[in-house]
């Protein structure tokens, strides 16, 4: 550890003083704008943003999409983790890389893929036609549906590697003590695994949670104007109405869901791992 | 439970969903068809070459990859120097300045972008290109200073104190001892940017102009006039590149404990 | 055996994928027997434990315990305590839940939890500590909770892998005191794995002594101590001279060597302790080599004709220098006869 303050600063103020020039400064003066109104300071556009029922269905849907995506994506994650860590080691390593790999490639890439898939006559809709399932081609694409799987898909990846990483953390033998001691799977991982790996839990679910919220490019795609979340509102406010003033209003209701969460998380992670 | 069976679907069906998409957007660009559709009609490398055609994804590409390029770059010439002076100082307000530095990282990237396009770009004509250059560099900088310190953290700090000890000085021990043991985080670093940045769509969305525009947002708006199977191609093309960048990484870095 | 066999194995044959840990282990062990298992490790000593826990699902074979086949019974479902080598607490949990989990997954509950948990604690001496976290306690404490936690589930088979491994010298010798005491109080059959030959020794009523995945050898410690059966076991508890018998000699490596006494003819090696060497007298020649002084004995290393030789001789006797040439004999009545050379 060294002492010397002025070199301290030389070297660490160039990085702060441009996060918060080109990044902190515009974005506060962006939400510092939701609240001015031709009177002076003011939550009218709050209010107003909030009463409009469109916009409410829209907020409501990007919660409850977050929400469910987080859910499942904690269910898939626990399984899948569980597995890969428990491969040996060489096949640990290629499912790990296998895991990453999407989370390199473009969403916009990822998200395509599920047009020809989900599409009128995609796959999906391919295999239900010849089974006989259905007459018509089913709608998916545009439905809360296509968002949801398409953020699952985009997402899951964060969840597993963080629960990989907090089950290869859970003290050794943990597991078999409690088999011994009479559990059974459920009660293992009600028990010993979740309360051993929440951490990774809220550090996963954080991730997928506020991704869900933030992204833009699965619900434009997959959604379009029929199944719009905040940020499609966001980008459609501006673009179409010109309307900086709920941009800003969504902006910081995206912030504060953001941060809730993952202050929600730790909180239901620390109480119940108090006693 | 049976205790082979259970596990082996799992990770089959979760491959199956993370990988599988990937697989048929590769056989919808070999389509020999006009439309986008999945098992493609006839095999054809048309698709594959038109994207070479279009010019605006040839123009949109350069910018990405400067973008890519120079913003990862940018960001680690700052966030090196400032996760040094966090790991090994004892710095004053280090805490604000890790928080500041981590920002762009939990605020959404649209709203990034709109707020440079209202408070810089609109009132002082600051050019698109630099104000993209800006946004992305933000953008980078907390990957870098997570990924750099992480190195820094793992690496003893009383080896630079042996350095300066045997005469080397502050800046001296930095280059010759601290560097090359943290090369491949840096690395790492630089890939993780790279990939962030160059797939990156919020950021930018705000922040296009005449001739301006990143390659995902340039694939976003072809969308909208056409479903010909070319974005498919197009995607195709940059999974292989991403592939490419992470099977090397992973080879030589085990990249995939910096993600 | 007199006792009908309380836990048996039976051909039995375990394996980690394609890596086969233990091949056709037949075992019988009565009620209220202390077992140690013995020997190196990757021996399959851990493996076959796991697998009468239920943790591991043997590839063939069969084990039953107190008459009923538990070979397909889950690890939850079969009476039986592991105590962990890392002991395994959660450390999520207090002292006392640790001791309460498999009570209250027992459905036990209220007064009744109480005072099992309590004679718990009680009985390992931890009462004050109930409401500590694991990482709060010391490692012997927290060995002593891992115990207390497997007791109170009355197991048919108390199991313990590497008990005394992680402790020091003094917490060791409280631990092995411990562990008889409660052999004694509660008459639980009991079997530890261990690596270390004086803890088995001292500690087990009857040794299982285990090699590459079989049994090398079983028997009271005394047997084991003084009449081991192969080359590998006599080794392992301090037989530091080991020759081979080949047409009444033993082979050395300038050809074989003709001892003077009959040699027993059914033995395939013959072993003797360091101290079992006769110095200063006897029909061979050596050459001290080099020497060390352990407080009440000095041990030789001498140049023979057999090769390298140990022999330990009482620190009294004057000091040999290196480079001294000593006749030395090796007694036939006192080595142990070994029926396996390996």
């Amino acid at each position: 550890m060294f002492h010397n303050r002025a070199e301290a600063l030389a070297l660490a103020l160039p990085a702060a003083v441009f996060a918060a020039v080109v990044f902190l400064a515009p974005v506060v003066i962006l939400l510092a704008e939701g609240f001015r109104n031709a009177d002076g300071w003011s939550v009218s556009a709050y209010t107003g943003f909030l009463s409009d029922p469109l916009n409410r269905t829209v907020f409501l849907r990007t919660l409850r999409l977050g929400a469910t995506v987080t859910v499942v994506a904690a269910v898939i994650g626990y399984a899948a983790a569980f597995a890969i860590v428990n491969l040996p080691p060489k096949g640990k390593g290629r499912m790990i890389g296998l895991v990453v790999l999407p989370l390199m490639i473009s969403p916009v890439a990822r998200t395509y893929a599920w047009i020809v898939i989900l599409g009128r006559t995609g796959i999906v809709n391919q295999a239900l036609t010849s089974v006989g399932l259905t007459d018509e081609p089913v709608r998916f694409l545009f439905t809360e549906t296509a968002v949801f799987v398409g953020l699952l898909q985009l997402f899951l990846p964060l969840m597993i590697l963080a629960l990989i990483s907090a089950l290869e953390n859970m003290p050794k033998d943990a597991i078999p003590a409690a088999r011994v001691l009479g559990a059974n799977w459920f009660q293992v991982f009600w028990k010993v695994i979740l309360p051993l790996t929440r951490e990774g839990l809220v550090i996963g679910g954080t991730l997928v949670f506020t991704g869900s919220l933030t992204a833009y490019i699965t619900p434009a795609i997959l959604g379009g104007s029929k199944v719009l979340m905040l940020e499609t509102l966001l980008y459609q406010r501006v673009t179409v109405a010109n309307d900086f003033i709920s941009a800003s209003v969504i902006a910081l209701i995206l912030i504060v869901m953001s941060f809730a969460a993952n202050l929600l998380l730790k909180r239901l992670a620390t109480a119940r791992s108090k006693r | 439970m049976n205790s082979r069976l259970f596990p082996v679907t799992v990770l089959v069906l979760v491959t199956a969903f993370l990988i599988g998409p990937f697989f048929i957007i590769v056989a919808a660009s070999l389509s020999g068809g006009e439309t986008l559709a999945f098992p493609p009609q006839g095999l054809s490398l048309k698709w594959v070459a038109k994207v070479f055609e279009v010019e605006s994804f040839r123009e949109s590409f350069a910018m990405s990859m400067l973008l890519a390029i120079g913003g990862t770059a940018t960001a680690l010439t700052l966030g090196i120097p400032a996760s040094y002076a966090l790991s090994r100082y004892r710095l004053p307000f280090g805490e604000t300045v890790r928080t500041v530095v981590a920002l762009p990282i939990i605020v959404p990237g649209i709203i990034v972008g709109l707020a440079l396009l209202r408070y810089l770009v609109v009132p002082f004509g600051f050019n698109i290109t630099l104000a993209l250059f800006l946004a992305h560099t933000a953008l980078v900088l907390p990957y870098a200073v997570r990924v750099v310190s992480a190195s820094l953290n793992n690496l003893r700090s009383d080896i630079e104190e042996a350095a300066v000890l045997l005469g080397s000085s502050r800046a001296g021990a930095f280059f010759r001892v601290v560097m090359p043991n943290i090369r491949s985080g840096i690395l790492a670093a630089f890939i993780l940017g790279f990939v962030t940045s160059f797939n990156q769509v919020p950021v930018s969305l705000f922040l296009s102009g005449p001739g301006v525009r990143t390659l995902p947002i340039d694939m976003l708006s072809y969308m909208e006039i056409t479903y010909d199977p070319s974005v498919a191609a197009l995607s195709a093309l940059l999974a292989f590149m991403s592939i490419g960048i992470v099977f090397l990484a992973e080879r030589f870095l085990g990249f995939s404990r910096y993600v | 055996m007199s006792d009908p066999a309380f836990l048996s194995l039976e051909k039995l044959t375990l394996a980690y994928g394609d890596t086969v840990a233990v091949k056709d282990l037949d075992l019988s062990i009565r009620k209220g027997e202390l077992v140690a298992f013995l020997g190196p490790s990757g021996c399959g000593k851990t493996t076959t434990m796991r697998s009468i826990a239920g943790l591991l699902k043997p590839q063939s074979g069969r084990i039953s315990l107190d008459g009923a086949d538990i070979t397909r019974v889950a690890a939850n479902r079969r009476s039986v305590g592991l105590v962990f080598q890392s002991y395994a607490l959660f450390p999520h949990l207090t002292v006392f839940e640790n001791v309460a989990f498999g009570l209250r997954l027992k459905g036990l509950s209220g007064a009744e939890l109480e005072s099992r948990v309590g004679a718990g604690l009680k009985s390992v001496g931890l009462t004050s500590f109930a409401d500590r976290k694991p990482a709060e306690l010391s490692g012997g404490q927290q060995q002593r909770v891992a115990l207390a936690r497997s007791m109170v589930m009355e197991p048919k088979v108390l199991l313990l892998d590497e008990p005394l491994s992680n402790l020091d010298a003094r917490l060791r010798l409280e631990m092995r005191t411990e562990l008889q005491r409660v052999q004694r109080e509660t008459g639980v059959t009991m079997i530890f794995v261990t690596h270390d030959q004086g803890e088995a020794l001292s500690l087990a009523d009857r040794i299982v002594v285990m090699l590459n995945g079989a049994i090398e050898q079983i028997g009271t410690p005394e047997e084991i101590y003084n009449r081991p059966a192969s080359a590998f076991v006599a080794d392992f508890v301090g037989f530091e001279n080991i020759f081979a018998v080949e047409n009444g000699k033993l082979r050395a490596g300038n050809g074989p060597i003709e001892l003077p006494g009959p040699l027993p003819d059914s033995a395939a090696g013959l072993a003797w302790r360091p101290r079992m060497v006769t110095l200063g007298s006897g029909p061979f020649q050596g050459t001290v080599r080099g020497a060390s002084f352990s407080g009440s004995t000095r041990e030789y290393l001498l140049d023979t004709p057999l090769g390298a030789l140990k022999a330990e001789v009482d620190a009294a006797v004057p000091a040999h220098a290196a480079g001294t040439t000593l006749a030395f004999d090796l007694p036939v009545e006192k080595a142990a006869k070994l029926e396996r050379f390996n």
